[in-house]
């Protein structure tokens, strides 16, 4: 038996994504082939998911060796730790500040203290920062208008490369503030505040 | 033959006009770049740059986004040559035969085949495209819902048997890929599906922001991961005439070239890569100098990259004439019509003239302007590597957040869009091929809606699928494509196509 770990994994994403739909599509009325209801197709298309990942689970035991990448123990924990804040940080800021509730601020915030804490093991750094840089930018780009939302992306989605340096980062930042102007906001004029409302 | 011209003249006269060929030299111009570029594909530009083609007429939108796609196989070839750098991954092969020329000095030869050879079967395929566009319209017009419904199954199938790596995986990512496309409203009862009772969700899961999330800043951050390859330019690029010897060398391989990547182009699931990739094998094989290779054989350079050129634009062939996207970048090209309010089938040769015509006219227009953009314009196009990585990202995530948030004026969209980075992150690290996925989730509903009708029509006997003699072929063809792909000895040669 050589075990392959990437094909081991990808069985149990495709058995625990074809488990969920199935799932929830007991809340659909399935009807008849002739007529059929809203659930027939997913019961269809996710029975069939699961089908193919227990073959794939099958083939993982003798395709392998191939190995995940090693994850350190910090890794383990900053990804664990990340995913629980975040999960935890949407229902406590719904419910301590229902404002936060309209425009999705709620769920950009716990998204990005999830990213913030994923972003202290350096295995998932990069990704984290890429990522919470993205995410500062939904939710700054309503109040903070356009240009604030940007530079927070640019400044954090540069800490992911630690040959970045202060200089360098404020020239992409000008730089990409003037061109997003030019294309978005004077050719395209797409409906955004630019500068910050507080 | 005279309608034929008749259209042609029609194609020409909305393809010439001044804002087309703006947006056709602005595709050209983007796709060289991000050709000559590593680490950003045509994919994740085009997903890029989809929302900025929301404002003009879907023509001018699909023109652009056509532009960038033949454009980047140009592109891709520049550095492979000079740099042994494929900017893309059709490029992969140019590099074996290609580099090695470059270092006998003959790089400026290599640079000239390639991209003649690039318009000679560009152009060969634009004219297959508009003799074959209105035959296969006519054909698909009399299909039922049974054969359409089979017909996507086996693109599906196809584009899964295709794909790098493990074929019950990527088969197992099509399958996803429906499945995602089933968030939404239910078409026939207005029921949601899948949308957690999510407003936004309601419309179903934002093709763009799958598309940029998965293979725009997935991709990113796997580029991090990995250390920057810097290259310096060696050798010279030297004379761009070709001798003699090398053009009789080199025109068999293109002709070769064009007829194999044009044949590999219209099967769905084929495109650009796999016929570069066959053309170098066959090439190998066939040709002359085929004892040469790897010491810089012409034939090497001038096979393949007429054969990806020529794919590149027959793969047009299935979306035009039956709605049915080849590849990852067709699919695209769908979810581009979709929001322009064109359904992509048969129909739309009628009922779109100056859609389909002037797209294949613009082709070969652009086709024209690359040739220019490429050869005296080599220099600047070499300088453009020099930028390094950490001033391009910035740029490209820049790109992805605003543009998916102007789709809808939505945050959710850019929340959606980090959350398919992270399952493209997945996909990545897991080697689960992402093409298929999006071929799956674009031709998802459209199945849905085909099965639907077809078991009514039939009262629900699912017999409908063999009796009826189009559905019966192509399910055949389905099913010897997953079986072929299961003997060993086949899958063994398709891998070792898909390493080069």
């Amino acid at each position: 038996m050589r075990i392959n770990g990437k094909d081991f994994a990808s069985a149990l994403l495709l058995l625990a994504l074809a488990g969920l739909g199935l799932w929830l599509n007991t809340d659909h009325t399935l009807g008849s082939a002739r007529r059929m209801g809203p659930g027939y197709m997913p019961m269809l298309t996710f029975g069939l998911e699961f089908l193919l990942g227990l073959a794939v689970l099958g083939i993982s035991l003798f395709s392998g060796p191939d190995p995940l990448e090693r994850w350190t123990k910090i890794d383990f924990v900053g990804l664990f730790l990340g995913v629980a804040v975040g999960l935890v940080a949407y229902p406590v800021l719904v419910s301590v500040a229902p404002a936060l509730g309209n425009n999705w601020y709620a769920l950009g915030i716990a998204m990005m203290i999830g990213f913030g804490v994923m972003a202290i093991s350096p295995g998932w750094r990069k990704m984290a920062l890429i990522l919470a840089g993205m995410t500062v930018f939904g939710v700054l780009l309503d109040r903070g208008g356009l240009f604030l939302a940007i530079a927070a992306m640019v400044v954090i989605a540069a800490l992911a490369d630690p040959e970045h340096r202060p200089l360098g980062v404020l020239g992409s930042v000008v730089f990409l503030i003037v061109v997003c102007w030019w294309v978005f906001i004077y050719e395209l004029d797409i409906r955004v505040n630019i500068w910050p409302t507080f | 033959m005279e309608l034929l011209f008749e259209n042609l003249a029609h194609g020409f006269g909305v393809a010439l006009s001044l804002n087309n060929l703006l947006f056709a030299l602005l595709g050209a111009f983007i796709g060289t770049a991000i050709g000559v570029l590593p680490g950003i594909g045509p994919v994740a530009t085009i997903s890029l740059l989809l929302p900025i083609t929301f404002g003009q007429p879907a023509t001018t939108a699909i023109i652009m986004l056509a532009g960038i796609y033949y454009g980047a196989q140009y592109g891709g070839s520049t550095t492979a040559i000079l740099l042994n750098l494929p900017g893309e991954v059709s490029a992969v092969v140019t590099t074996l035969e290609g580099y090695k020329m470059a270092r006998n000095g003959r790089a400026g030869a290599a640079l000239a085949i390639a991209a003649l050879g690039s318009f000679f079967a560009g152009s060969v395929a634009t004219i297959l495209v508009a003799a074959s566009g209105p035959l296969l319209t006519d054909i698909a017009l009399s299909f039922g819902p049974a054969d359409y419904f089979s017909l996507m199954l086996l693109g599906l199938v196809i584009s899964a048997v295709l794909a790098q790596g493990s074929v019950v995986k990527s088969v197992g990512m099509v399958v996803l890929g429906v499945a995602l496309g089933l968030v939404g409203t239910d078409v026939q009862t207005g029921q949601q599906r899948f949308t957690f009772g999510i407003p936004e969700l309601s419309d179903g899961l934002n093709f763009a922001a799958i598309a940029m999330g998965v293979f725009g800043i997935g991709e990113i951050i796997l580029n991090l991961e990995r250390p920057e390859v810097r290259s310096v330019l060696s050798a010279k690029v030297g004379s761009l005439f070709l001798t003699k010897e090398e053009w009789k060398r080199a025109i068999p391989s293109v002709l070769r070239g064009t007829l194999l990547g044009s044949a590999l182009g219209i099967l769905p699931g084929g495109g650009a890569s796999l016929a570069s990739f066959g053309s170098y094998m066959m090439e190998r094989k066939m040709s002359k100098g085929g004892k040469d290779f790897g010491t810089g054989a012409i034939e090497g350079v001038a096979g393949p990259e007429a054969a990806n050129n020529a794919a590149a634009q027959t793969s047009f062939i299935p979306l035009l004439t039956l709605g049915i996207p080849s590849n990852a970048v067709m699919a695209l090209m769908v979810g581009a019509l979709i929001i322009q309010g064109i359904q992509p089938g048969p129909r739309m040769v009628e009922s779109q003239p100056d859609l389909f015509w002037g797209l294949i006219c613009s082709m070969w227009i652009g086709n024209v302007m690359l040739l220019v953009i490429n050869l005296p314009m080599i220099g600047m196009w070499v300088k453009l590597l020099q930028v390094p990585y950490k001033y391009m990202y910035p740029a490209i995530l820049t790109f992805c957040a605003i543009g998916v948030y102007s789709i809808n004026n939505n945050v959710f969209d850019v929340y959606q869009t980090v959350f398919f980075a992270v399952l493209g992150y997945a996909f990545a690290k897991l080697k689960m091929e992402p093409a298929p996925l999006l071929v799956g989730f674009v031709l998802g509903p459209m199945m849905e809606e085909h099965l639907r009708r077809a078991m009514l029509l039939s009262r629900g006997d699912p017999m409908v699928f063999v009796e009826r003699p189009i559905s019966a072929v192509l399910l055949v063809i389905a099913a010897l494509a997953l079986g072929l792909m299961l003997l060993p000895g086949l899958r063994k040669r398709k891998e070792e196509a898909m390493a080069g």
